[in-house]
């Protein structure tokens, strides 16, 4: 894939015939200094922005698809069915409770009935150790806490894929290293891949495989010594 | 409480909102403490939950609506402003209006029978008694017998001089007389027995020149006596004169010959056979003009209002009234979407429909607008009373009150769909730094 801004002397390569591979049960970190096109190519992966060239292949419903050679309803539908966010801020609803967040997610994505979107949301914030927290609103909430919030947003409807920019940049680390093990076992319980873009070194020992952009140019590195999956000290995803 | 030190990463650390929704510099529970599954409880952060679990039946879009009251208020407030001004201007119309129809209201008769396509009180002019007299009285179903009531204009010379236009409403003075005015006590009717008297209301006695019982002036040169004043009659153009049927007759000789009246009033068993014989009469008779009192009440507010061009004026203040509400409650509900549109393109990441939160701006309309209306009643009921304490009538019918519910809700709705231009805006992409 390759994508471009600007035009003419100003035009600037964020991505220049990258490939990325993202199996399922796979931790996939990218890194890059400031600038480097790490929220372009996850854009361009997770169907949100177009590539000037190159094509993104994905399973859906038994066969292989090209996510940017579908029309914007399709990619709509797409986005519906196999892929979840966690951006760097929470953006939640400050009116709604936690709950809620995840609700209206199934209830307005998937058409789940009060019933049981009420249930699996439940559900959620159960793994999510945030069973006490559910009636509470964002003001109500740590930083933390929100940021598991929007984990659960993004996992409560079964995703193939999950992104995630910067996902602990708000947070401090001992915060920060409770959403990589969620996300961890997210992937590997669920069996579903997680995309994470990040320029904190210390998320390496996460990560199945590192990914590392630099002027649009990507290099890939393994990580042998990632750690098992981790069972969560709050109820996991085991 | 855990004791407190500023984190050593600053402004990369973690931040989270007050109780007033900033954002303050991120504290973090100082070394050696265990790390507590909430390390960032802001303890001014507590708030009421409105919609605790069991009430969260209620709508996002109403429970945001309430999250955000401060917010919002301004839309619920010009919703309010516009339907305040719009129930009040008609109402105050309809009540400047009652004035033309005080004879009608202000007797007893269920039927009036007048000359043909006669719409206003004012305006009936003389028809022959027996002639109508005959065709009345073959009717089955009337009470009592029809009753002579003689009206027209005519000119009132004040005592210091300049004259006036005043209003002849000569009835019978019987106790039971269908046409005598019910503000009349028995011992002004019987007063207005005696010839050349008159009673007016006591609004009007600075109009017509006169100060007080005893007064005489002279109405189309007939002097004649007041011989008191009732409350009730106001007048919009020319002051009702009440008077007997012979006085009446006395000033209005050159417009009415002995053998006419200005109308014909009569008692029916009930409403629903006064509206009978009122269709039977105009079926037969089209060259008379037959009315039960509500609907010549009506007729005679009506003629006026049209006649006059004030319902135009009216509407275009109602307009301006609609106009300022749909400008302020728009730009709420637009700024109201757009300091969520971070959360409403984290949906759109997911998935969601652009349409579900279409929705949402829309129902968050409506509610603005029912908000404004529950917030326009009770100001509208003391306005009015306030006006009526003023001297001021308004009536709040019920055909305006809903009326205006409705023109209040669609604006609120008309306003949304401006608003709407914010959502289609919205990008998830702006969520990718």
């Amino acid at each position: 894939m390759s994508r471009s801004f600007g035009d003419g002397a100003l035009k600037r390569f964020a991505l220049r015939d990258v490939t990325v591979d993202l199996f399922p049960g796979q931790l996939a970190l990218l890194m890059g200094p400031s600038g480097s096109g790490k929220s372009t190519l996850l854009a361009v992966l997770s169907g949100l922005l177009p590539p000037d060239s190159g094509q993104v292949f994905a399973e859906d419903q038994g066969r292989t698809v090209d996510v940017w050679a579908m029309t914007d309803p399709e990619r709509e539908q797409f986005r519906l069915r196999h892929t979840g966010f966690i951006f760097q801020g929470y953006n939640l609803f400050p009116a709604l409770t936690a709950l809620q967040q995840l609700e209206i997610v199934l209830k307005w994505g998937a058409g789940l009935d009060n019933a049981e979107a009420r249930s699996r949301a439940e559900d959620m914030l159960k793994r999510l150790g945030l069973d006490q927290q559910k009636s509470k609103k964002p003001a109500q909430l740590s930083g933390g806490e929100k940021q598991r919030v929007a984990i659960g947003r993004a996992l409560v409807k079964d995703p193939t894929f999950i992104f995630a920019d910067e996902p602990t940049s708000a947070l401090d680390w001992e915060n920060g290293k409770v959403v990589l093990e969620l996300l961890r076992a997210a992937a590997h319980s669920r069996q579903a891949s997680i995309f994470v873009v990040s320029h904190d070194d210390r998320m390496k020992e996460y990560a199945d495989v590192i990914y590392h952009l630099n002027e649009g140019r990507l290099e890939v590195e393994h990580n042998p010594a990632a750690p098992a999956p981790i069972h969560l000290p709050v109820e996991g995803f085991s | 409480m855990l004791p407190l030190s500023v984190s050593e990463r600053g402004l990369g650390g973690e931040v989270c909102p007050n109780a007033d929704g900033e954002r303050s510099e991120y504290w973090r529970p100082a070394a050696g403490e265990t790390s507590p599954p909430n390390p960032l409880h802001n303890p001014f952060a507590e708030r009421t939950d409105y919609f605790p679990e069991d009430r969260r039946r209620v709508s996002y879009a109403l429970q945001t609506l309430w999250h955000e009251k401060t917010r919002y208020a301004a839309g619920v407030g010009a919703v309010a402003f516009s339907a305040v001004l719009m129930v009040l201007q008609v109402g105050l119309l309809l009540g400047l209006f009652e004035t033309t129809s005080i004879p009608v209201d202000h007797t007893s008769a269920d039927i009036w029978v007048g000359s043909q396509d006669v719409r206003s009180v004012d305006l009936g002019v003389p028809i022959g008694v027996n002639l109508h007299m005959a065709r009345l009285t073959g009717k089955s179903g009337l009470v009592g017998q029809p009753e002579l009531y003689l009206a027209n204009y005519a000119n009132l010379t004040r005592p210091n001089g300049g004259m006036e236009r005043c209003f002849i409403l000569g009835s019978g003075l019987d106790p039971d007389a269908a046409g005598a005015a019910d503000v009349l006590t028995p011992e002004l009717k019987s007063a207005l027995t005696m010839p050349d008297s008159i009673v007016i209301d006591e609004s009007d006695l600075n109009r017509t020149g006169l100060t007080g019982l005893g007064d005489r002036i002279k109405i189309n040169g007939v002097e004649v006596t007041l011989v008191g004043t009732v409350r009730g009659m106001k007048s919009l153009a020319a002051p009702w004169v009440m008077c007997s049927l012979t006085t009446a007759r006395k000033i209005l000789a050159t417009y009415l010959q002995p053998d006419q009246t200005t109308y014909l009033l009569v008692r029916a068993e009930s409403p629903q056979r006064a509206k009978e014989i009122v269709n039977e009469l105009n079926a037969e008779y089209p060259e008379m003009q037959a009315h039960t009192a509500d609907d010549f009440s009506f007729s005679c507010r009506w003629y006026w209002l049209t006649r006059t061009k004030a319902g135009i004026a009216i509407g275009y203040a109602a307009l301006l009234g609609l106009l300022v509400g749909a400008v302020i409650t728009a730009q709420t509900l637009y700024s109201a979407t757009m300091a969520s549109a971070r959360e409403f393109a984290t949906l759109l990441a997911l998935g969601i429909p652009r349409k579900k939160i279409y929705g949402l701006v829309m129902e968050q309309s409506f509610w603005v607008g029912a908000a404004g209306i529950v917030v326009a009643w009770p100001v509208v009921y003391l306005l009015s009373l306030g006006a009526a304490a003023g001297g001021a009538k308004v009536v709040l019918r019920w055909e305006v009150l809903a009326g205006a519910a409705v023109l209040t809700i669609l604006t609120a709705l008309g306003s949304g769909l401006f608003a709407l231009r914010s959502v289609r805006s919205i990008q998830p992409m702006s969520l990718l730094r």
